[in-house]
C-alpha cells in the first residue's frame, strides 16, 4: 500500500490492473451459482444427477442453444436481437430434411442450401430493421410467425427417417459427448475470438453503446446490423439441422420456445438490452445454467409445464436486478 | 414606483465547477416586459430555472407579493403563479392542441373521465385570448412552429399565471410570425401580466421591453430602463472587457486544403432537426494551419454545415475540395478516409461511449491503425496513454470508464479520438461548452497546436471571445448563409454580432 502511494501521489491513484478477474463479476457470479446448483443437487440426488450419463445428456442438450446464443449475444452487444431464432431453427431443419428425403439431394448439397436459407431468413430480418426500420422486436416477432409457418408448410409434423449418412454426422461420440457439444464448443470459441479481439466485430461493442457516435466515427451500423442478424440466421439454420441430424428426424416445432430460453440465457450471460455489454464466454454460462436448471427439474422429477415458467421466472429476476442495480449506477453524485 | 411583483435577492448557485450565480438581486414588476440578457453561461437560464423550481438555489430570498417564498419543485411555482416557456419544445405532436395545452390537468366529470366538450371550450377561449385562430382539435404535430409556440404560451397561460417567462421564444419564427407574437405579448402585459423575456437578439430587446437586465458571469451588470440605453452598451456590458482584440497569434500558414463552392441543401428535403433545410450557397476556403472560427446565432446553420461537411448530412448542390481534389463524401466514414475530423456539439451523445474506456474511445475513428484482423490492445492502450499524458487528462488510467470523468475531460477524450488519425481538416463544434477555464484555456492551447502543425481547423463557437481569440478569419452565419468573412484584425464582437442578427444589409 505505501509503495502505490509513493509510486502515485496523484489524488486519482490508479487501481492495480496487474491482477485482472478472469471474467465479469456477472459472469463469476453466474459461474458461482452453477457450482453450488451442482453441489447441493449432487448431494440431493447422488445417483440420479451426479452420473456421468447425466453430464452428457446435460452437455447435448445445451449444444444447440449454445450455438444460437452466440449469435444472439452478437446481436445483443449491437444493441438488437431476433425472436425468430426459434422458427428459423425449425425451419431450416425442416427444409434441410426434405431436400434430402423429398428433394433427393445429396446431403452435403442439402447442408449447404440450408446453410444459405438460414442466413438468408437472418438477412431478411436484418433488412427489416435496418433499411425499412422497424423495431426488431415487431419485426422479427413477425417473421417469427412466417418462419414457424413456412417449417410446417414444407413439412407439415415433421420429415421421418432422414439419410442415416446425414444422421452420423451429429450422432458420433467423442470422449463419450455427442458431436453436437463439439460444434457448439467450436462456434463458441470462434465467435468468443472474433467478439473479443478482431477489428470488425469490435465494431459492435462501440454500435451498441452509442450508435450515434459510431456512425460519426465512421463505423458503417446499419452494414453492422445486417451482417449480424445474416450470422445470427446461419447459427440458427446450422443449429436447426444438427438438431434433425441427432433425432434423424425434422420436427416442424423443434425450435419453438428457444428464443425464450436463449435471450434469458444471453441476459443471465451479462448482455445488456441495450447493448454494448456481454462476452460469447458468458452466452455460453447463461445456457448452461439454464440448462443446469431444466436439469435438476428433470432428475427431480418436476413436470417438465414447469421449465418454462422457471426460465421466465429467472429472466424477470435477472431483468429487475439490471434494472436495480442500473437505477443506483444513475443516481447523481456517481455522474 | 411600481411595486415588486417577484423580486429575489443575493441569488447563489454553484454547479460542480462553476459559479452560476453570484449573489443575483433584481425585481419583475406587474404589467412589464423585463429584458434579461447575456452571452452564453451567463447564468439566465440558471436563474429562470430557480424561478421555475426545476432547480434550488444555493441561497436566495425571493419575495412574491411581498412575502416571503419558497420555491421547492415545478407544480410550487405553479401555485405561486410562475409559468415558463423553455425554448425547447415541450408539446406531444400526435395530441391536439387542447390536449396539449391542459395536458395531466384536463377537466374531469365523473369516474375521472376526460370532459372533452369543457376541454374543448377551455381550449378555445384560451386560444381567443390570444387571438389566435386555431382549431383546438388539431394535432400540434400539424402547426407552423409559430402556431406551435403560441400553443405553448397558452399551456403556460392556462395555469393561469402572475409572472410568465419567455425564453428565447423568437428562435424559430420567421420575421411575421414574430410580429404576430409582440402583438400577443404587448396584450398580455397590457393585461396585468409581468412577463420576463430572454432573447439574443438585441434589436428585439428594445421593441418590447420596459427595462432590460444584463447578467454575466453570473453577476449582474447593471438593469436600465429600455430607453436610457443603447444596443452598444448592453454589448458592452454583456462582453464585459475591453473590446480591444486580444493579440493574435501568428500561424504560419500553407496552401487551401479545404474548398467549399456553393454548397446548399437539397431544395426538396423536408426533414425535421438538424435535417431540415437551411444551408444556402455556402463558399469559402480553409488553408493548412489556419483556424477558421464560425460564429452565429443559435439556428444560424453552422451544426449543419459541419454535419454536411462531414457526410452526416444529406448534402444539395455544391462542390468539396481537398487539397485541390472534389471529394465525394456521402458518409462520415467517407469524410473520416478523406482526413476529415469532426469533434460534435453534444459529446455526450454524438461524441463519446460513455461506458467504454478511455483508450476504447480513443481508438473508435481509426481502429484500423491497430489491426485490419486482430486489434493489437497494448499498443491500443500505450497510444491512449500518449494521448492520455499529452493532452493531460486526468483519468485513474486509459482503462477508466469515460462515464465517470468531468466534462473537461470527456472532451478532451472525445478530441483524442480524432487527433488519433491525424486529420488534414478538424472542425470542431462548441469545442469548450460546459468545461470549465482551466480546461477551456487547454483546448485552445491544443487548437492553435493543431493548426501549427498544419491542420486545417474549423471552429463553431457561439462564445465570442473564444471565436475572437482562436480565429484567423472569421465567418459569421446567419440564416444558413455565410453572412461575412472578417479578418481578425478588421473582427470586434461588435462586428460580429451585427453580422448575425443584422436583418437588412445597411450597416
Amino acid at each position: 500500500m505505501t509503495e502505490m502511494t509513493a509510486a502515485a501521489p496523484s489524488t486519482l491513484a490508479p487501481p492495480s490492473r496487474r491482477w485482472r478477474l478472469p471474467g465479469s463479476p456477472r459472469e463469476l457470479g453466474l459461474v458461482g451459482l452453477i457450482v453450488v446448483t451442482c453441489v447441493v443437487a449432487a448431494a440431493i440426488y447422488p445417483r440420479s444427477f451426479a452420473t456421468f450419463a447425466n453430464f452428457s445428456a446435460v452437455m447435448r442438450n445445451l449444444a444447440l442453444d449454445g450455438i444460437l446464443a452466440s449469435g444472439m449475444m452478437l446481436l445483443f452487444v449491437g444493441g438488437m436481437f431476433d425472436l425468430s431464432v426459434g422458427a428459423t431453427f425449425s425451419m431450416v431443419g425442416v427444409l434441410t430434411g426434405w431436400l434430402m428425403k423429398v428433394g433427393g439431394l445429396p446431403v452435403p448439397v442439402a447442408i449447404a442450401i440450408g446453410l444459405a436459407a438460414g442466413t438468408l431468413a437472418g438477412l431478411v430480418n436484418g433488412t427489416i430493421a435496418t433499411k425499412v426500420r422497424v423495431n426488431p422486436l415487431i419485426g422479427t416477432l413477425a417473421t417469427m410467425g412466417i418462419y414457424r409457418g413456412v417449417a410446417v408448410l414444407i413439412g407439415g409434423p415433421g420429415i421421418n427417417f432422414l439419410p442415416p449418412s446425414f444422421s452420423r454426422l451429429a450422432q458420433t461420440s467423442l470422449f463419450g459427448i455427442q458431436a453436437p457439444f463439439w460444434l457448439m464448443l467450436a462456434v463458441v470459441a470462434a465467435f468468443q475470438y472474433l467478439l473479443a479481439h478482431t477489428r470488425f466485430f469490435r465494431q459492435y461493442y462501440y454500435i451498441g453503446n452509442n450508435a450515434k457516435a459510431a456512425q460519426l466515427s465512421g463505423i458503417n451500423v446499419q452494414r453492422l446490423h445486417l451482417i449480424g442478424f445474416g450470422i445470427m440466421g446461419f447459427l440458427a439454420g446450422l443449429a436447426g439441422m444438427t438438431f434433425a441430424a441427432r433425432i434423424g428426424t425434422s420436427v416442424s416445432i423443434a425450435g419453438d420456445g428457444a428464443e425464450l430460453r436463449v435471450i434469458t440465457a444471453v441476459i443471465l450471460g451479462g448482455a445488456s438490452l441495450t447493448g454494448g455489454r456481454g462476452s460469447v464466454v458468458g452466452s455460453l454460462i447463461g445456457v448452461v445454467f439454464i440448462a443446469l436448471i431444466n436439469n435438476v427439474l428433470i432428475v427431480a422429477s418436476v413436470s417438465s409445464y414447469w421449465q418454462s415458467i422457471i426460465i421466465g421466472v429467472v429472466l424477470v429476476l435477472a431483468v429487475a436486478m439490471d434494472a436495480i442495480v442500473g437505477r443506483r449506477s444513475l443516481r447523481p453524485g456517481n455522474a | 414606483m411600481t411595486s415588486a411583483l417577484l423580486e429575489v435577492r443575493n441569488v447563489q448557485k454553484r454547479f460542480p465547477g462553476v459559479h452560476a450565480l453570484r449573489g443575483v438581486s433584481l425585481d419583475f414588476r406587474a404589467g412589464e416586459v423585463h429584458a434579461l440578457v447575456g452571452e452564453n453561461g451567463a447564468g439566465k437560464s440558471t436563474l429562470m430555472h430557480i424561478l421555475a423550481g426545476v432547480h434550488q438555489p444555493d441561497e436566495a430570498d425571493i419575495f412574491l407579493g411581498g412575502h416571503l417564498v419558497t420555491i421547492t419543485d415545478e407544480q410550487a411555482a405553479q401555485r405561486l403563479g410562475v409559468a415558463i416557456v423553455y425554448q425547447e419544445r415541450s408539446l406531444f405532436d400526435l395530441l391536439s392542441v387542447a390536449e396539449n395545452i391542459f395536458s395531466g390537468r384536463q377537466p374531469v366529470g365523473r369516474w375521472d373521465k376526460i370532459d372533452r366538450q369543457r376541454l374543448l371550450d377551455d381550449a378555445r377561449r384560451l386560444l381567443a385570448d390570444l387571438d389566435v385562430e386555431l382549431d383546438p382539435r388539431t394535432p400540434v404535430g400539424d402547426l407552423s412552429p409559430a402556431l406551435q409556440q403560441m400553443v405553448e404560451i397558452a399551456k403556460a397561460l392556462s395555469l393561469q399565471p402572475r409572472l410568465l417567462i419567455l425564453d428565447e421564444p423568437t428562435a424559430a419564427l420567421i420575421e411575421a410570425e414574430k410580429t404576430a407574437l409582440f402583438r400577443v405579448i404587448e396584450r398580455l402585459r397590457r393585461s396585468g401580466l409581468g412577463i420576463i423575456y430572454i432573447s439574443h437578439r438585441l434589436e428585439e430587446i428594445f421593441e418590447i421591453a420596459q427595462r432590460v437586465t444584463v447578467l454575466r458571469d453570473g453577476e449582474i451588470q447593471g438593469t436600465f430602463r429600455i430607453e436610457d440605453t443603447s444596443p452598444a452598451e448592453l454589448v458592452r456590458r454583456m462582453v464585459g472587457r475591453d473590446l480591444a482584440a486580444t493579440a493574435a497569434p501568428t500561424s504560419v500558414q500553407g496552401p487551401v486544403r479545404l474548398e467549399v463552392r456553393h454548397l446548399s441543401d437539397p431544395v426538396s428535403g423536408t426533414g425535421a432537426g438538424p435535417f431540415r433545410p437551411l444551408l444556402a450557397d455556402i463558399s469559402f476556403t480553409l488553408r493548412r494551419g489556419e483556424i477558421l472560427a464560425w460564429a452565429g446565432l443559435s439556428g444560424a446553420g453552422r451544426t449543419e454545415l459541419a454535419l454536411s461537411l462531414f457526410g452526416a448530412r444529406p448534402r444539395g448542390a455544391g462542390t468539396i475540395l481537398l487539397d485541390g481534389e472534389p471529394r465525394s463524401i456521402a458518409s462520415p466514414a467517407d469524410a473520416i478516409a478523406a482526413g476529415m475530423g469532426y469533434l460534435s456539439e453534444d459529446r455526450k451523445e454524438l461524441g463519446l461511449f460513455l461506458d467504454m474506456t478511455v483508450a476504447e474511445n480513443v481508438a473508435a475513428a481509426g481502429l484500423g491503425r491497430f489491426g485490419d484482423w486482430r486489434l493489437d490492445d497494448a499498443r491500443r492502450d500505450g497510444v491512449a496513454a500518449d494521448f492520455r499524458r499529452r493532452l493531460r487528462i486526468a483519468s485513474p488510467g486509459v482503462d477508466a470508464i469515460v462515464r465517470g470523468l468531468s466534462g473537461g475531460n470527456q472532451q478532451k477524450v472525445a478530441l483524442a479520438k480524432w487527433l488519433l488519425i491525424a486529420p488534414k481538416v478538424l472542425i470542431v463544434d462548441e469545442p469548450t461548452r460546459g468545461v470549465d477555464v482551466g480546461a477551456k484555456a487547454e483546448m485552445h492551447a491544443l487548437m492553435r497546436d493543431l493548426a501549427r502543425e498544419g491542420t486545417a481547423v474549423m471552429v463553431i463557437s457561439s462564445d465570442l471571445p473564444e471565436v475572437l481569440a482562436l480565429g484567423d478569419r472569421i465567418a459569421v452565419m446567419r440564416e444558413g448563409r455565410v453572412a461575412a468573412v472578417l479578418d481578425r484584425a478588421q473582427a470586434s464582437e461588435e462586428g460580429i454580432m451585427n453580422h448575425a442578427s443584422r436583418r437588412d444589409p445597411a450597416s
